[in-house]
């Protein structure tokens, strides 16, 4: 279980508060998706829980082990995606793969057989000897789940994971989600995309401003705030709890 | 150990499947060598002579022209430095005779032993010096007695090596820096602008191992391409020596043991090292190459003026310059090429190296934790 407690992020360099208080909880097993407009400080959230980022104040918790004093082994049961994240396009996805398995400490068998598996999987077998530099945006984007898999983790956190990409891509990932939910793993999802959370996600938690203000599972959330779809859900969470829009509403 | 040694790999393979480097590392440099080559074979290989020049220290007088002799014309200058700086400097090489006149009573001549002219002056004119001072000076010390003067301290073998003693550490320094702003501002900056830093950054790899293995494949590259630079220079020489032309490349001649090649190296490694790891933590604060790259030029430029200095330095230096980092190397490179290494000298350059590596690399590791580096 993943818990977040009071979570804060500013930055040092232009003082910008992106993270105020955020307190979540995701559970073993499950599909957790944060919802948030944009800027509401989601990413900071999702790089703060990948360990790229020291939070400012607050803890976060992977199984009772801080982030900030357990980094190393949180590192090796963690994925994190995004579409920042590149691979060396020199390299042959095979190439890539046997790197990233020796940076992850697992051993050549370990390293044969996820490889495998995942290359099957996402229909690279035959491209794993060419360079990475020669695929095409979707194929780029299945070698790239291939690596970050390969050490198979139990927590992957996925940033916005189907932007930018055709249908067929995005339709993969979630039959991913789902396969990857199926095997037991716990999922972070950050999204904009109301109809993916509805489709695949268990629990939801809403960004506004940098602090949580939702917290719960799907099902819930728009009748626990009074209205009958999600989107008005959000939106409603969003007039409520967006500075201006309070502010104006208050006058 | 383990991380260092994968991210090193890594990196040198990253670096050799760029199919550009091979232009650079390897077609570039023989261009440089053919140009230079074809530069020396058009130029004259020796100037001739034909003038003697006699210094006299401990008078005034200006540049006067006394005559010839054997169809050459005799020049007299005055010398402001004292013989003990005179025969270390670069004069001293253009310079036939110094008539050291400081004592009024014992004048000293010192002929250059490696110079041809002044070997020929030495043989066959010593009593056209007394004879010269006679028509100058007689008024001024009329019972002056000469004693021609040993320079063996001169060693022929610094005779040989002053060029390259001269040349080398700007030889090195330039192609190693120019190589290490290349190569370093890649292996961050580059990596955050093509996206592929994170991926490194959320596997267990330790700080210091993934900084480590950088640094030292930037090292390694650099190192290598400055030696197929130099390696070719020293090619150069030997053409132009085999052909009779214009050696511009500095090492026909040179006398080095094996010993002092070896200690050479070391220090070339050990400045190879800092200056990657300068390159490596300029980069982790740059967003992207260009940025890197004109980040580095600060050093680039330092490093290169310092070079620059100690090509126009002679004699002995001072404990104390042997704590100024990059021109202390430069000058133990001199040393060792002159004959006049000093053990406690090189190892207070080693000791400062060391010193000042520790502490960027620390700064470096701290600033690998910086928002800029991850955010």
């Amino acid at each position: 279980m993943i818990t977040i407690e009071h979570l804060k992020k500013t930055f040092k360099k232009n003082k910008v508060e992106a993270v105020k208080d955020v307190s979540l909880e995701v559970r073993d097993g499950e599909i957790f998706a944060l919802l948030g407009p944009n800027g509401a400080g989601k990413t900071t959230s999702m790089r703060m829980l990948s360990t790229l980022l020291k939070p400012t104040a607050g803890r976060i918790t992977y199984d009772g082990k801080d982030i900030e004093e357990d980094t190393v082994a949180i590192r090796r049961r963690i994925t994190f995606l995004t579409n920042e994240i590149r691979l060396d396009g020199q390299f042959t996805p095979d190439e890539l793969a046997n790197y990233y398995g020796r940076l992850y400490e697992m051993s050549p068998e370990q390293i044969s057989k996820n490889k495998k598996d995942l290359f099957d999987y996402f229909g690279i077998t035959e491209f794993a000897d060419r360079r990475y530099e020669t695929f095409s945006t979707g194929m780029k984007q299945k070698t790239s789940l291939a690596i970050c898999l390969l050490h198979d983790p139990d927590t992957i956190i996925f940033d916005e994971p189907t932007n930018g990409l055709d249908i067929l891509t995005q339709r993969l990932i979630e039959q991913l989600i789902l396969r990857l939910k199926g095997e037991g793993k716990c999922i972070i999802l950050s999204t904009h995309i109301l109809d993916l959370v509805s489709r695949l996600a268990d629990r939801v938690g809403v960004i506004v401003d940098g602090k949580s203000v939702y917290c719960g599972t799907v099902a819930d959330m728009a009748p626990s705030l009074g209205v009958e779809t999600l989107d008005e859900a959000f939106v409603k969470l969003y007039e409520e709890n967006h500075e201006e829009q309070a502010i104006v509403k208050k006058k | 150990m383990r991380g260092i040694s994968l991210i090193f790999r890594h990196e040198i393979a990253k670096i050799f499947k760029d199919k550009s480097l091979i232009f650079g590392f390897l077609v570039l440099p023989i261009l440089t060598l053919a140009l230079s080559v074809g530069l020396s074979a058009i130029r004259p290989n020796t100037v001739e002579e034909n003038e003697y020049v006699l210094y006299f220290y401990g008078v005034n007088l200006d540049r006067i022209d006394i005559g010839e002799m054997d169809g050459k014309q005799i020049y007299v200058v005055a010398s402001q430095e004292a013989p003990q700086t005179f025969l270390y400097s670069e004069k001293f090489h253009d310079c036939d005779v110094l008539i050291d006149l400081s004592d009024v009573a014992h004048a000293k001549i010192y002929y250059h032993e490696n110079n041809s002219v002044s070997a020929y002056l030495k043989g066959t004119a010593d009593t056209f010096v007394r004879e010269l001072y006679g028509k100058l000076f007689r008024d001024t010390h009329p019972n002056i007695t000469f004693r021609t003067m040993e320079t063996r301290d001169i060693s022929p073998k610094e005779n040989t090596n002053r060029m390259i003693a001269m040349l080398l550490p700007y030889m090195l320094i330039l192609p190693l820096t120019a190589n290490i702003t290349n190569f370093a501002g890649d292996t961050i900056a580059g990596d955050k602008t093509r996206g592929t830093f994170y991926q490194v950054l959320l596997t267990p790899v330790r700080p210091l191992a993934l900084i480590m293995g950088k640094i030292f494949s930037v090292s390694l590259i650099s190192l290598l391409s400055s030696a197929i630079y130099i390696g070719l220079d020293v090619v150069g020489s030997k053409i132009c020596e085999k052909n009779g032309w214009e050696d511009v490349f500095g090492f026909a001649g040179v006398h080095v043991q094996v010993a002092e090649v070896a200690i050479i190296l070391l220090y070339v490694v050990l400045l190879c090292y800092l200056f990657s790891n300068l390159g490596i933590l300029i980069s982790l604060f740059c967003k992207d190459v260009n940025q890197a790259q004109t980040a580095q030029m600060p050093v680039t430029l330092l490093c290169t003026m310092a070079a620059m200095m100690s090509m126009f330095r002679f004699g002995i230096s001072p404990a104390l310059h042997y704590l100024i980092p990059v021109y202390n190397i430069c000058i133990v490179f001199q040393d060792i090429l002159n004959d006049r290494a000093d053990i406690g000298k090189m190892l207070l350059t080693a000791a400062s190296f060391l010193v000042l590596s520790l502490v960027v690399l620390s700064i470096t590791l701290a600033s690998y934790k910086s928002e800029k580096v991850t955010g």
